[in-house]
């Protein structure tokens, strides 16, 4: 069993909090990612869950245990590295079967697990090799066969895949999602790449300034963010931001193309109870595309697209609302003929305001 | 720049080069020829001539009848003496520093910065302000004048640099290897023995070397803390040379100075790499 | 740190401070500890044993009265002076000649630096051969056709100090070369060449690019000589025993005079506290300078 509960964690050096009252349950077997800007506190929280660092005041449980004050050899933990940290001096072998040699686990039954292991990550060939010989994605599975030769109750992934080059990147981050599917251990996976996130986590914990900003499934968080800063961090290119006048009933009024729409949210309802003269809208940039015929809920207009960059599959295309820089996601056809008066559709479906003094979201 | 005085440059500096190297070699070689002399040469002959009739006469003498105060046992007695208070004294203060550098660099506590301020200043203390007190203490303790307190003056003075070399070379050390030998059940000796042990070599030559040196080179301490029997090679050598009994034999001073020095030249030229680095690394880092 | 219950491991918690205990304890008595206790004896009227009826400061009044100090502080003053400027100099030129691609560099800085591997003593050994005025240099140049060559410094008081330059930076300087050709070969090569593209000449390149780098290896380099100054005590005690009378005695040599052998403790203590106030001048914006630098790994 691998649950693990986070309460009310808090963590400060000297007079700096850098962890303000943490509160997370992860179920058994769960994928779940930390993620955040650097200095969010997210690693600490990860130094933390190991037992690597103290904890200021709170409490972590694993299986209903409470191990906060458990030294984290006895936490039945391991974790990937963003160096790796393979042991320099040892061979492949030697590196993933040293946890089980403190352990004192006897010899024969750490062959055989560096033999499991080691198929199981295809470095069958590389087990007398010393780390330096190694290129970059073989390090990577190295430590994660470390980590796996002890059969933990919880992984633990410090951005693991930030050292390696694009392509492996994504290679790896598919292996890690089918290693987890094949041996269904919890997971706790510490990122900035919101990409992983996304691809990797059955939930996203969002972190900002030492705050858990949102805890949701990749979907909640990505269509149904917390707050503006939520809504900016998740997605790539990001939500575009408008600030944008209110009317009465909740309605929104926006210039486009030299022409003012007045716009229903969905939560038209909820920024007419908020009473505020001015909202931040939220709308992804695949909500702006050329005219679907099949969307008949579509919203028409026409705007001017000062830049165009085709990325293969999509092209995104810039332009003004209300005077301000907006991206919208068009076809690779469309964006070709894309300039000065272009016909587009708006699926509004999907957007969200903000608050303007503080980024909360306005439901 | 034209190639003509490219090259012309280059043969002064080639030049000048070369007449440094021999002047700091000269003193070796009139030592080496001195020493292989008789007497009558020495007066008659010069400076840098070349022995006429090599002899092994000062080497003997000065190894094992020269005089150095009252006895004439030679350098020998003083030579392994030197050598009971080195080998403790250099592998004590290394091993101590070696753990005393793995928790300060890795292991870092509240006022561990400070303890190792505090070390790192004491490198550089000139010795004179603590040679009576450590007088009275050797005495209290029943170690005055023996090679046992000796090897202790040497380990305390010394682990303060032994202690500054393995801090600074495991601080370069990333800490995430600390961590996931933690996370793998390892506590702080299994660390240092499997994962910190394995990549010392060189830090442990350069410190060995360096305090070989040191120890095998002192004088102050030795000429203080030592009694008749226990005196190291370096007192014992500045005693033959103003032991003047009849006339003065300077072959006899140089082949024993040459005794003196030969175990550091030789560990200077076998390991010399690994000296200069104890050198700049002794002096520069703090 | 909040500390509730640690049930295990608490042990393991302590075992870095275990380990530091004993260094920690030596260090703060035998270092600071004894720094205190020579500070408290030199206020004493202590000669043969320590006593400790204080007498203010009696002792440094006397140490200062005493003619035999003022020519060691003096000393020192030559010595330091000479000693460190002649080190630079040479090892800074011998470097920059070193650092110019050149054949056989390896054996070449072998040659220079094996003096630092000798014993201090060893060094005065040979140097007091080398220069003693009946058989040594003196005869050499006058077999040499120069009979009225006159080289007497060991033997003469005002000139005694000079050997002890001579030897000292013929043990050091190698070392200083070694300090700069490190830096050296850290600045970028281009550096030089864009100074000349830029119309500088070869000298002027090293004036006024490459110096102005090595700064940081100049404070390194004087630090580290003058401490040597300030402790020499050995390289007197050998080549000269400090005379002729005591022209050539150091701050170290008098200390040790008056503390062991004359049994003048308090004058010995206040001498010692003289010598540490001198390295603290040198070394205190130094180290504090270093390790604001390098607070930041």
């Amino acid at each position: 069993m691998g649950s693990l509960s986070i309460n009310q964690v808090t963590k400060s050096f000297g007079d700096t909090e850098v962890l303000k009252g943490i509160n997370i349950d992860v179920q058994n077997g769960e994928f779940i990612i930390l993620v955040g800007p650097s200095g969010c506190g997210k690693s600490t929280l990860m130094n933390m869950i190991a037992g690597l660092e103290s904890v200021t005041s709170g409490t972590l449980e694993m299986d209903g245990r409470d191990v906060t004050h458990v030294s984290p050899k006895d936490r039945d933990i391991a974790m990937v590295f963003q160096s790796y940290a393979l042991y320099p001096t040892m061979n492949v072998a030697r590196n993933i079967s040293f946890g089980l040699e403190m352990r004192g686990v006897d010899k024969a039954e750490r062959e055989r697990v560096v033999a499991d292991v080691a198929a199981l990550l295809q470095i069958d060939h590389l087990l007398d090799r010393k780390p330096s010989q190694l290129s970059g994605g073989q390090r990577q599975r190295v430590a994660m066969g470390r980590a796996l030769a002890r059969s933990p109750e919880v992984f633990l992934f410090d951005e693991p895949l930030s050292n390696l080059d694009a392509k492996l990147r994504v290679e790896m981050r598919t292996e890690i999602k089918k290693l987890h599917k094949r041996l269904g251990t919890t997971i706790v996976y510490v990122t900035h790449d919101q990409i992983e996130a996304m691809t990797l986590a059955d939930r996203i914990a969002v972190m900002k300034d030492g705050i858990l900003q949102q805890l949701g499934t990749p979907a909640e968080i990505y269509d149904d963010p917390a707050n503006q800063f939520v809504a900016g961090f998740m997605g790539s290119p990001p939500m575009n931001f408008i600030r944008v006048d209110t009317c009465d009933g909740g309605d929104i009024e926006v210039e486009i193309g030299g022409q003012t729409h007045r716009l229903t949210l969905p939560c038209s309802p909820g920024i007419a109870a908020s009473n505020q003269r001015e909202v931040i809208l939220g709308i992804r940039p695949e909500m702006i595309t050329q005219p679907k015929p099949e969307n008949t809920q579509g919203i028409a207009a026409s705007m001017d697209f000062d830049v165009i960059e085709p990325m293969g599959a999509d092209t995104m295309a810039i332009g003004e609302w209300n005077g301000q820089t907006l991206m919208a996601r068009l076809s690779p056809e469309a964006g070709q003929c894309a300039g000065a008066n272009t016909a587009i559709q708006l699926d509004i479906s999907k957007c969200v305001a903000f608050d303007t003094a503080n980024g909360d979201r306005i439901r | 720049m034209t190639n003509s005085s490219f090259t012309w440059q280059r043969g002064l500096i080639y030049t000048i080069l070369l007449a440094f190297a021999a002047l700091y070699l000269v003193p070796l070689y009139v030592m080496l020829t001195t020493s292989l002399k008789d007497i009558e040469e020495i007066r008659q002959g010069n400076l840098l001539a070349l022995p006429d009739n090599p002899t092994l006469y000062a080497w003997t003498k000065a190894w094992s009848s020269a005089c150095t105060g009252s006895e004439c046992e030679g350098l020998a007695p003083f030579f392994w003496n030197s050598v009971r208070i080195v080998v403790p004294a250099v592998v004590i203060s290394t091993i101590v520093g070696a753990l005393n550098g793995y928790a300060l660099a890795k292991w870092r506590f509240r006022g561990s910065e400070m303890l190792f301020g505090a070390l790192l200043f004491g490198c550089f203390i000139p010795f004179q302000v603590i040679l009576l007190p450590m007088a009275r203490l050797l005495a209290t303790l029943g170690l005055a004048n023996t090679v046992t307190g000796l090897v202790l003056v040497h380990v305390i003075y010394g682990v303060a640099f032994t202690t500054l070399f393995f801090r600074n070379f495991y601080v370069s050390v990333p800490t995430e290897l600390v961590k996931a030998a933690q996370l793998d059940g390892a506590g702080f000796f299994a660390i240092f023995r499997h994962i910190f042990l394995p990549i010392s070599l060189p830090i442990f030559t350069v410190t060995l070397i360096w305090q070989f040196t040191q120890i095998w080179n002192d004088f102050l301490f030795g000429v203080v803390y030592s009694g008749p029997g226990t005196q190291p090679i370096t007192v014992a050598l500045n005693n033959l040379v103003n032991t003047s009994m009849g006339g003065k034999e300077y072959n006899v001073d140089m082949a024993a100075a040459i005794i003196a020095a030969l175990p550091t030249l030789v560990i200077y030229v076998l390991a010399g790499k690994y000296f200069v680095r104890g050198l700049t690394a002794g002096a520069v880092k703090g | 740190m909040s500390s509730q219950r640690r049930p295990s491991g608490s042990l393991e918690r302590l075992l870095p401070k275990i380990v530091l205990a004993p260094t920690t304890l030596a260090m703060v008595v035998c270092m600071y500890g004894f720094i205190v206790w020579t500070g408290a004896l030199s206020f004493t009227k202590s000669r043969m044993l320590p006593q400790w009826d204080f007498t203010g400061f009696d002792q440094y009044e006397r140490l200062f009265n005493n003619p035999r100090w003022d020519v060691a502080l003096s000393n020192l003053a030559i010595f330091g002076v000479l000693f460190i400027a002649i080190s630079l100099v040479l090892g800074l030129a011998l470097a920059i000649f070193l650092d110019q691609k050149i054949r056989g560099e390896g054996a070449i800085r072998t040659i220079y630096l094996y003096p630092m591997a000798v014993s201090f003593v060893v060094t005065g050994t040979a140097w007091k051969w080398i220069l003693n005025p009946g058989l040594g240099l003196e005869k050499l140049v006058r077999d040499m056709g120069f009979t009225d060559f006159e080289f007497r410094w060991l033997v003469e008081q005002d000139m005694a100090i000079y050997t002890i330059v001579i030897a000292a930076v013929w043990q050091s300087s190698g070392f200083v070369m070694a300090m700069f050709l490190a830096g050296l070969r850290g600045i970028d090569d281009s550096l030089i060449k864009a100074a000349q593209i830029d119309g500088a000449s070869p000298t002027q390149a090293y004036w006024h690019v490459i110096l102005p780098i090595l700064r940081p290896a100049f404070f390194s380099a004087i630090v580290i000589l003058s401490h040597i100054a300030i402790k020499s005590f050995d390289l007197v005690q050998a080549l000269t025993g400090g005379g002729p009378g005591y022209s050539s005695d150091l701050p170290a040599n008098f200390m040790y005079t008056f503390a062991f052998n004359r049994a003048q403790m308090g004058v010995g203590a206040a001498s010692a506290m003289i010598m540490l106030f001198g390295v603290l001048a040198i070394l205190v914006p130094y180290l504090y300078s270093e390790l604001r630098g390098s607070n930041r790994d």
